[in-house]
């Protein structure tokens, strides 16, 4: 499965920590979550293919207590069939949950992957 | 009808994620939207991105009512253009019929961690660049940092301040291609403690003796790094002037946004800060002949509506080098107590709403000195 995942720690900032091996990935980001505003729930399709964010599901918080937002970019066909937020957290959480127990309360982010 | 004269003055605002950069701008300009505001103000305020009007409001508006704070700022980085129109017609002699505030906002994990993607690194040269007209920097100091870190607090301070120094030093190449020292750059950095209502014993002195005693010699470091990016460092000013700010109250639940400190400040500090002090440095015979005409000229539209004298049309404002000349630059500048009062009630009744707008920025600014919200540098 191919995706971007963007989201920030307890200190750390925001930041891609995986770009889908994409040269520019910001760039993508950026146009699959245009428009999506500051909506706390997203699922749009796009022309990447569809753009998901969710809060945090254990309710992490960053230092000055806002929840964690976790952004994703799902590219080409890994988007087919996601139809909602919630089947897109169903198919992505599972494969971050564990790199993000790690990442989170480190002092410094992890080095962004493919 | 359109601007026939803009004043512009820009402010560079730096802050960590999570200091209140974003509650920052949005009480700023939410508060600007009120009734209270627009009901007694001569002057009105809007975003020149539409877009970006709605969005602040709306943060306002979801702060005030729903004490929702504002969603994280990803990948934020912005220049927010706010222009300050006057009511009524304003008589043809006003020479200028419109203030604005140019707002750079500068993630502070920028200074911390390296960017995630190539376009993020070249964004980030290219925002530093934008920087460079900004005359004065606003560096937030977190007051619930300090508050985590209460007895210990210079092990926050001492990190902040290093960050900003290092990722100053590492723009070093970008910002100096050619090796030479900027003659544009931000000379004011002003220190403000963000969040200040946590602190409710702590005036402007106080923090002032917190980040000196505490983080001293890491002050006097990063102003030799900024003083290694900018021609003449006679003429820069960092550590010396201080500033409380609180956007709003958060208790359990609620958000009291009418219950701000300093945020009416900022659009005073961005434009009365540079007139007194680019007029005192101007004056030091150390100070290089060029050097001094550029930070004459920088406000030299400023201290010519302040001080009533007709501008030239048609050009841009601000470069005005030796047109007025430095003595009306100083007497705008020197411009205080019952003759500011007297300045401002005089440009009030001629509806003279510029010059009116400076002279009362100028009162706030003294104001917020006599309630212990402001410390301005002494040279």
């Amino acid at each position: 499965m191919t995706y971007l995942w963007a989201t920030r720690g307890r200190t750390w900032g925001f930041r891609l920590l995986r770009t889908g091996g994409l040269a520019d990935p910001l760039a993508t980001y950026e146009a699959a979550f245009a428009g999506a505003s500051d909506e706390v729930e997203v699922w749009q399709v796009t022309g990447a293919g569809g753009a998901l964010r969710f809060p945090d599901p254990l309710g992490r918080r960053d230092r000055s207590g806002r929840v964690v937002p976790h952004d994703f970019v799902l590219l080409g066909d890994d988007a087919r069939g996601v139809t909602s937020v919630d089947e897109g957290r169903r198919r992505l959480w599972p494969r971050v949950e564990r790199v993000f127990v790690e990442a989170y309360d480190s002092a410094a982010p992890p080095t962004p992957e493919p | 009808m359109a601007a026939k004269r803009t004043l512009e003055q820009q402010i560079a605002v730096f802050g960590e994620s999570g200091s209140g950069k974003t509650v920052l701008l949005s009480s700023f300009y939410g508060a600007l939207q009120e009734p209270a505001f627009l009901d007694r103000s001569v002057y009105r305020v809007s975003a020149d991105d539409v877009g970006q009007g709605i969005r602040l409001h709306s943060n306002y508006l979801g702060m005030r009512d729903d004490g929702r704070r504002p969603a994280l700022t990803a990948f934020a980085a912005t220049a927010y253009r706010f222009s300050a129109t006057f009511r009524g017609t304003s008589p043809k002699s006003a020479s200028v019929d419109a203030l604005r505030l140019v707002w750079h906002d500068y993630p502070g994990e920028w200074f911390a961690e390296s960017p995630s993607s190539p376009t993020e690194q070249r964004r980030r040269a290219d925002t530093f660049r934008s920087m460079l007209g900004a005359d004065v920097a606003l560096l937030l100091v977190d007051a619930q940092r300090l508050v985590d870190e209460a007895g210990q607090e210079e092990k926050y301070l001492r990190l902040l301040l290093t960050n900003i120094r290092n990722g100053l030093l590492s723009l070093r190449d970008e910002l100096l291609p050619d090796d030479k020292p900027l003659q544009d750059f931000p000379r004011i950095w002003v220190l403000a403690l963000s969040k200040s209502d946590l602190l409710p014993d702590m005036d402007v002195y106080a923090f002032r003796d917190l980040v000196v005693g505490k983080a001293g010699s890491d002050l006097d470091a990063l102003r030799r790094a900024v003083g290694e990016l900018v021609e003449s460092t006679e003429a820069l000013s960092l550590g010396q002037d201080f500033v409380l700010l609180s956007s709003a109250r958060f208790d359990a639940g609620t958000i009291q946004v009418s219950d701000r400190v300093g945020v009416d400040l900022v659009h005073p500090m961005a434009a009365v800060l540079p007139l007194e002090t680019h007029v005192r440095w101007a004056s030091l015979k150390t100070l290089p002949a060029k050097v001094a005409d550029a930070l004459l000229g920088s406000v030299d539209g400023m201290a010519g509506v302040l001080a009533g004298h007709k501008l030239p049309l048609p050009g841009p404002l601000g470069l005005l080098v030796g047109l007025l000349g430095p003595d009306v630059a100083k007497a705008a500048a020197d411009l205080a107590g019952g003759k500011l009062k007297d300045v401002h009630a005089t440009a009030l009744r001629k509806k003279e709403y510029a010059a009116a707008t400076l002279a009362a920025f100028k009162m706030a600014l003294e104001r917020a000195e006599k309630d212990k919200v402001l410390l301005r540098s002494p040279r």
